[in-house]
């Protein structure tokens, strides 16, 4: 009886940690894509609202400091790569993930999730299958 | 992705028509693929369905293909309910065509494409589309139009999730799109990445009070969650020979829902193969092998025959469930005999699972499954009496009794058939038995009546 709880418990806990796990890394994704959506304004506000201004004032941490205009918007491009990298490397894991939990739950895995996407071209050509 | 053009959705009632086997809803079996005596329809015959099982199983697990299965037995032994209930129990997912062996005598088309196009229908595709899709509410939209009237406008969209808000600015393209689509504050949409399309997917719910009169098609939606510009994957399942007719350009898509297909030219075929296999290989493609089932295979013929042996062998090819209620009978298209009217040759590739007769308990219950279905009611000297006729006479007779009887029974204002009601349409339709010993008694009359004429010959 006690050894039967204890299974039980062991295997709620593991259900509850990948649950967890799945989780914390939407809610990352959300974070990253808000810091992308964020990086996107900017970089659009230094080409739209101060084309002749040279240096601009830029807040890092809770200090702001006049920075050059190439060089900030440079800065935040290679923000933006890496976030873009960083959101697709999450995706991929949550995919892992995901998959972990519906197998330790018992839950049929998912089909056809695995697969690698068609190319552009190829969703186009059988378009008319697809949208039925 | 949804569009909010007219709503295409119109509420019809279906009427469901009741077939011979619309009470079959599976295999009956439970998760060790023991059958249960009654469940999910399917009553007795419980070594076949046990075996019908097994190959399910291997189904599933796309273990088989390219192989045939035939199902013997006597006629109302329950042949087509096995296939049914295979169907039945593999789920949406996995293709599963039916076809009567006659059948492909009457298309406008040669045997063999009939046979090769259902080979196609019973294999399936599984595909993924991705797209880079940006989802949220319209928080607000705003458009500068040059003072002059003509030249680039720009503007502002700004787009929420229950997590984040953001700008984007919009070029000319965009705000045109906008326009069109007649997007506001407070709509839920979608912009394709790649494409730049924008489709309304609703209203928000926040925005419901919005207004007091709306239009009925107007829907409410939930403002998106998570982030902002999302990847929405879509796996698709399609058949090869959905796939073949788009790409047999002289009938163009459209051909798709005419239904004649006409023929398919075995080029447009093999590239189709070529490029499903380098699609697998690049793992952009899971083939599904399916089930196709022909039942009455013995009116088939020779040619046939021959075009499903080689056809079982390609890589692409489903499983093939045959039925067949003959014994030992000549080959359609020769003078040869072979049992079950098949050639030894294919007969050797095939497992064989028999149906055996029903008992009189399983025929009592089967009489019960179908009142149920077609909604009659029957009282328990009626049902006894109902059995008694479907172990003498046939199976199918009793079934056909039950609706005539319920009709007769509701004639006369009756809840629930009683013996009498059987008794009177037992009297009002013949059984197969007693027609023959009708013809027998007075052939005379009839008109071209062969065995008189026969008879006269010799005279």
């Amino acid at each position: 009886m006690e050894a039967d709880s204890q299974r039980v418990l062991e295997y709620l806990t593991e259900v509850e940690e990948a649950a967890e796990d799945v989780l914390t890394t939407k809610q990352q994704i959300v974070e990253l894509d808000s810091k992308r959506n964020k990086n996107r304004e900017a970089l659009n506000a230094l080409k739209h609202d101060m084309p002749d201004t040279e240096k601009v004032k830029v807040c890092f941490g809770n200090m702001f400091i006049k920075f050059p205009k190439s060089k900030t918007s440079e800065m935040i491009q290679k923000d933006q790569e890496q976030l873009d990298k960083e959101i697709n490397d999450l995706r991929k894991e949550l995919k892992a993930k995901v998959n972990r939990l519906n197998e330790i739950e018992g839950k049929p895995e998912l089909r056809g999730y695995n697969l690698s996407p068609l190319s552009t071209d190829e969703v186009k050509a059988i378009h008319n299958l697809l949208k039925r | 992705m949804a569009s909010t053009k007219v709503p295409e959705v119109r509420d019809i009632t279906r009427i469901e028509r009741i077939g011979a086997h619309s009470h079959i809803r599976g295999l009956g079996l439970d998760d060790a693929l023991e059958p249960r005596q009654v469940s999910q329809g399917m009553v007795g015959q419980l070594a076949s369905r046990r075996a019908a099982g097994i190959i399910l199983e291997m189904i599933k697990d796309g273990h088989i293909a390219g192989r045939a299965v035939l199902i013997a037995g006597q006629p109302g032994t329950g042949k087509t309910a096995i296939a049914m209930g295979i169907a039945q129990s593999l789920g949406p997912d996995t293709p599963f065509t039916a076809l009567a062996g006659s059948e492909i005598f009457s298309l406008e088309m040669s045997k063999t494409e009939a046979l090769s196009q259902a080979f196609r229908k019973a294999i399936g595709v599984r595909i993924k589309e991705e797209t880079e899709i940006i989802e949220g509410e319209v928080v607000e939209i705003q458009i500068d139009r040059p003072a002059t009237g003509t030249g680039a406008k720009v503007g502002k969209l700004t787009l929420k999730t229950t997590e984040m808000e953001t700008i984007y600015d919009l070029g000319n393209k965009m705000i045109d799109s906008l326009s069109k689509e007649k997007v506001q504050a407070g709509d839920v949409i979608t912009i394709d990445k790649a494409t730049g399309k924008i489709s309304k997917l609703g209203r928000s719910f926040t925005r419901a009070r919005d207004y007091d009169a709306m239009g009925a098609q107007t829907q409410f939606v939930q403002c998106p969650e998570g982030e902002l510009q999302k990847r929405k994957e879509v796996v698709h399942t399609v058949s090869l020979h959905e796939i073949d007719v788009i790409n047999s350009r002289t009938q163009g898509f459209l051909a798709l829902f005419s239904g004649d297909t006409g023929e398919i030219k075995s080029e447009v075929r093999e590239q189709i193969n070529a490029k499903v296999c380098e699609w697998r290989e690049e793992g952009k493609a899971e083939i599904i092998p399916g089930v196709l089932f022909i039942d009455e295979v013995h009116m088939l013929d020779m040619e046939c025959f021959s075009f499903l042996n080689r056809a079982l062998e390609s890589d692409l090819s489903p499983v093939l469930i045959m039925a067949t209620n003959r014994g030992i009978t000549r080959i359609r298209g020769t003078n040869y005999q072979s049992p079950h009217g098949i050639p030894i040759d294919l007969l050797d590739r095939l497992l064989i699972i028999a149906t055996s007769p029903y008992t009189e308990k399983e025929t009592r219950q089967i009489l019960k499954i179908r009142c149920e279905e077609e909604d009659v009611e029957l009282s328990e000297e009626a049902h006894t009496v109902l059995t008694r006729i479907g172990m003498e006479t046939s199976l199918r007779y009793a079934i056909q009794l039950i609706s005539t009887a319920g009709l007769v029974c509701r004639k006369r204002k009756g809840t629930e058939v009683q013996v009498e009601d059987i008794k009177r349409v037992y009297s009002l339709f013949l059984d197969e038995a007693r027609s023959s010993q009708y013809m027998k008694e007075y052939q005379d009359s009839f008109l071209f009546n062969e065995t008189q004429a026969a008879a006269m010959d010799t005279s």
